[in-house]
Parts: C-alpha cells; sequence; structure tokens
C-alpha cells in the first residue's frame, strides 16, 4: 500500500530522512516512533506530499507520490490525516469541518455529504456537537472531529502524526479508543506516536526511527520488551522511566 | 464685514455640495477599483510565484516610496508625452486607485500570511486546490485581520483624494480654493472644507472602529 525505496530528504544541509526502505501492507497499523528530530514527522508527512522528497521512489496505492508531474488531489482525497494542533477550520462548524471535502473534492450533493458527516460524527461519539465550532469544543472532541474529517473521505489509508501529543491526559484515552476501533476495523493506519499502549494493542509493527533513519523494526511486544539496538535500548529507558 | 462673508459663503453652498459630489465620485471610483486590483495583487502577493511577488513588491514600493502628488501630475502631465491623453477626472481616478490598490495589496497579503499555516495544511491534505483553499478556507479567516484596515484605508483614500485638485479636478478643496478667492476669509472657508471631509470620513473612522471591537471579540473567543 505505501513503499519507501531509499527515500531521502534534506533540508538545506541537514539530512533528514537519510535512505529509508519501508513496505507497509494494506490493513497494517504501523506505529512509527523515535526522539524528536528524528524525522518521524517528516516520514509520515512525506506521503501525501506535505513534504517533497528529493531522492528514491514513494508509492502509496500504486501511485508515484515522488514524481513531481503526479496529480496529488486523487491521492489526497484517499488519505485522511490527523494533525498534532487538530488544524481545524475555526470559522466553520463540526458538520461544515466534515463535509467540505466531500462537497468540493468529491463533488457530492450536499445532502449525501451531511448524512455522510453526521455519521462519521456519531461514530467517533460527538452525534450531539454538530452545529459547534471549533471553539467551543475541547481538546479531544476536536481531534475526534479531525479523525471524523478524514473519514468522511471514505480514505484507503488514515495517517496521524502525534495525534494526543496536544491533548490533556484526561482526554488522551477518548481519542485513542477512536483510533483503536478504526485499526480493529481494518484501516490502513500509520501513526506517529509516544503511546505505546497503543501501539501493544493495535500495532502490526514497530518503526523505530533516530536521526533520520530507521533503527529497528519488530512488532510491538518484541520491540518493547527486547529491543535489538542500543538506541532502542536507551529510548525505551527514556520515555519509559516517567 | 465677517457677517457679509458669511452670507456669500452661505450662498455658495450649492457650489461646495458640487464638490462633496465630485469627492466622492473620485473616491467612490477610486475605492471600487482599488478593492478590486488590491485583493487580486495581495492574493498574489501572499502565492508562491516569486517573480510575480517580487514585481508587485516593486509596484508598491515606488507608490509608497513617492509623494502622491508627484504621482497625480506623472500620470495627467506625463503620459501624453507617450501618446496617452488623458482629462482631469480620469486622470485623478486612476491615480488615486493606483494608490488605494497598493496599499490594500499590503493589507491583503498580510492578512493572508496571518493564517495559520496548519490550515493551509489540513485544506491540501483533504485534496482542496489552491483556489478552493483560498475561498473557503484561508480568505474567510483573513479577512478578519483585513477588515479594520481596510477601512481604515478608505477613511485615507477620502482624504487623499482632496490632492487630486491639484491638477483642477473640482473637489471640495478645489471649491475652496476657488472660493476663498472671491471670499477672502481662508479660515471660514477652509474650516467649510474641513468640515465637509469630515462629515463623509466620520462615519468611515467609527465603522473602523466598530469592526476592530468586534474583531477583538471574535479573535478572543477563540
Amino acid at each position: 500500500m505505501i513503499s519507501f525505496k531509499n527515500v531521502n530528504k534534506w533540508y538545506g544541509e541537514l539530512h533528514v530522512l537519510n535512505g529509508i526502505d519501508l513496505e507497509i501492507a494494506k490493513g497494517e497499523v504501523v506505529v512509527v516512533c523515535g526522539p524528536s528530530g528524528s524525522g518521524k514527522s517528516t516520514l509520515i508527512r512525506c506521503i501525501n506530499r506535505l513534504e517533497p522528497i528529493q531522492k528514491g521512489e514513494l508509492v502509496v496505492d500504486n501511485m508515484a507520490v515522488h514524481d513531481k508531474k503526479i496529480n496529488m488531489t486523487k491521492i489526497r482525497a484517499d488519505i485522511g490525516f490527523v494533525f498534532q494542533s487538530f488544524n481545524l477550520y475555526p470559522h466553520m462548524t463540526a458538520l461544515e469541518n466534515v463535509t467540505i471535502a466531500p462537497l468540493k473534492v468529491k463533488k457530492m450533493k450536499k445532502a449525501e455529504a451531511e448524512k455522510i458527516g453526521r455519521e462519521m460524527l456519531t461514530r467517533v461519539g460527538l452525534e450531539d456537537r454538530i452545529e459547534h465550532h471549533p471553539a467551543q469544543l475541547s481538546g479531544g472532541q476536536q481531534q475526534r472531529v479531525a479523525i471524523a474529517r478524514g473519514l468522511c473521505m471514505n480514505p484507503k489509508i488514515m495517517l496521524f502524526d502525534e495525534p494526543t501529543s496536544a491533548l490533556d491526559p484526561e482526554m488522551i484515552n477518548e481519542v485513542l479508543d477512536v483510533m483503536i476501533d478504526l485499526a480493529k476495523e481494518g484501516m490502513t493506519m500509520m501513526v506517529v506516536t509516544h503511546e505505546m499502549g497503543f501501539a501493544r494493542e493495535v500495532a502490526s509493527r514497530v518503526v523505530f526511527m533516530d536521526e533520520g533513519q530507521i533503527i529497528e523494526v519488530a512488532p510491538p511486544d518484541d520491540f518493547f520488551t527486547n529491543p535489538q539496538t542500543e538506541r532502542g535500548k536507551s529510548f525505551l529507558k527514556s520515555i519509559l522511566t516517567h | 464685514m465677517w457677517g457679509f462673508y458669511f452670507n456669500e459663503l452661505m450662498r455658495s453652498l450649492p457650489f461646495f455640495l458640487k464638490g462633496v459630489y465630485m469627492t466622492v465620485a473620485v473616491a467612490g471610483l477610486s475605492l471600487l477599483a482599488g478593492t478590486i486590483v488590491g485583493f487580486i495583487a495581495g492574493i498574489i502577493r501572499a502565492g508562491r510565484n516569486k517573480i510575480l511577488r517580487a514585481i508587485i513588491g516593486v509596484w508598491v514600493d515606488l507608490i509608497r516610496g513617492t509623494p502622491f502628488l508627484v504621482q497625480v501630475f506623472i500620470i495627467f502631465f506625463i503620459l501624453p508625452g507617450i501618446g496617452i491623453e488623458l482629462e482631469a477626472f480620469p486622470a485623478a481616478v486612476i491615480a488615486l486607485s493606483n494608490l488605494t490598490a497598493s496599499f490594500i495589496c499590503e493589507i491583503v497579503a498580510s492578512g493572508i500570511l496571518a493564517v495559520p499555516i496548519g490550515q493551509r495544511e489540513a485544506a491540501t491534505a483533504a485534496g482542496l486546490s489552491q483556489y478552493q483553499q483560498l475561498r473557503f478556507i484561508v480568505l474567510p479567516q483573513a479577512m478578519r485581520t483585513i477588515m479594520p484596515p481596510l477601512v481604515g484605508q478608505y477613511v485615507l483614500l477620502v482624504k487623499d483624494s482632496s490632492v487630486v485638485s491639484a491638477i483642477g479636478v473640482v473637489d471640495i478643496t478645489r471649491v475652496g480654493w476657488l472660493t476663498v478667492q472671491r471670499i477672502p476669509e481662508g479660515l471660514m472657508v477652509f474650516g467649510l472644507v474641513g468640515l465637509l471631509y469630515f462629515a463623509i470620513c466620520y462615519p468611515l473612522i467609527n465603522l473602523s472602529g466598530f469592526l476592530e471591537r468586534r474583531m477583538t471579540v471574535v479573535s478572543t473567543k477563540l
């Protein structure tokens, strides 16, 4: 579904992605973790070309994302992206937030788009917040609207860039629960996160990155109980002692 | 004597009202044209094309770096030298529209750039085109930042319009000049001139203040 072959990216002199090789199959849930600056956010943002790559091949659902000439609209319509800072449109209600892409990109009729919008907002537990603006919602609720916004496009892939890192602790679970349900229903997901409980519950693999490179790839139980590399070991120590 | 001049002034009121009409006409047309051109220029200025951004930047700098009076003279006196004949009124509207557009360009560009980049990223990730992003996501949010200084610019436009009297447009200021030659009481005559401009500008100033307060309420709610 997603294929990285020798992907490299530089920000000026900084080699932020260094020789990335990674294959993600349909239905897989892959968690990407690593210290700050490891390139994990950049990695996920390359998939829908929020960031371009300079070298290598990146193929998503049989489309070559690294090809500058390719039209990204169709690819992006099939990928849902959830940001750390939610990025909901503040001047629109929750329903408007989730229906604008189906209306404008998929050219759906208003009635149909709103029907799907209500379904998705109900699915994430926000049926009584449909006419609210983001400013009237808590962080956890906003992030759930953001997930619903992604789901309304009926995506093949859902990408999450540190979805709970900006949330107060008591709201993290309500968002993770939605994500766990999605994973159990077979959605192909890539999640950049430090939430190890989530990884152990639904991830098929954990990808550990550091300094732009993939250091270790292993099933969550293997990685968390028995990391094979020194950097993996020290990373786990640093996040588990707190 | 003062009483006599005052009566003469009152008898000239119709002439002053014609001046008001002219000021409103020049300012009104320039407001319309300047806003349209200014918005388009501002959107390009906040866009991705480096060359176009630079060209617009030069245009803005030139206009902001030269006296408006000089710009009016250039358009009115020098253009005929390259074959473009202009009467005073169209020249005035062109010069004032040009001035207004350049300032509105900067206001609009700042407003657009003030919208958090995450908004564009979310819209891009959703598959919205550049045009759709601008129209549905960015501009609606940018308008909150743009409105107050935009209305402020309109107040400046009305005041700057007095400069076009220099090329013979018979606006409020010109009426004042012509009148003071018959009624040599400068304070009285130009007091009336000032009052008439104030009558036009005051509602606009209030509108700007009202919008600024309203925008602050909205943004603190966010």
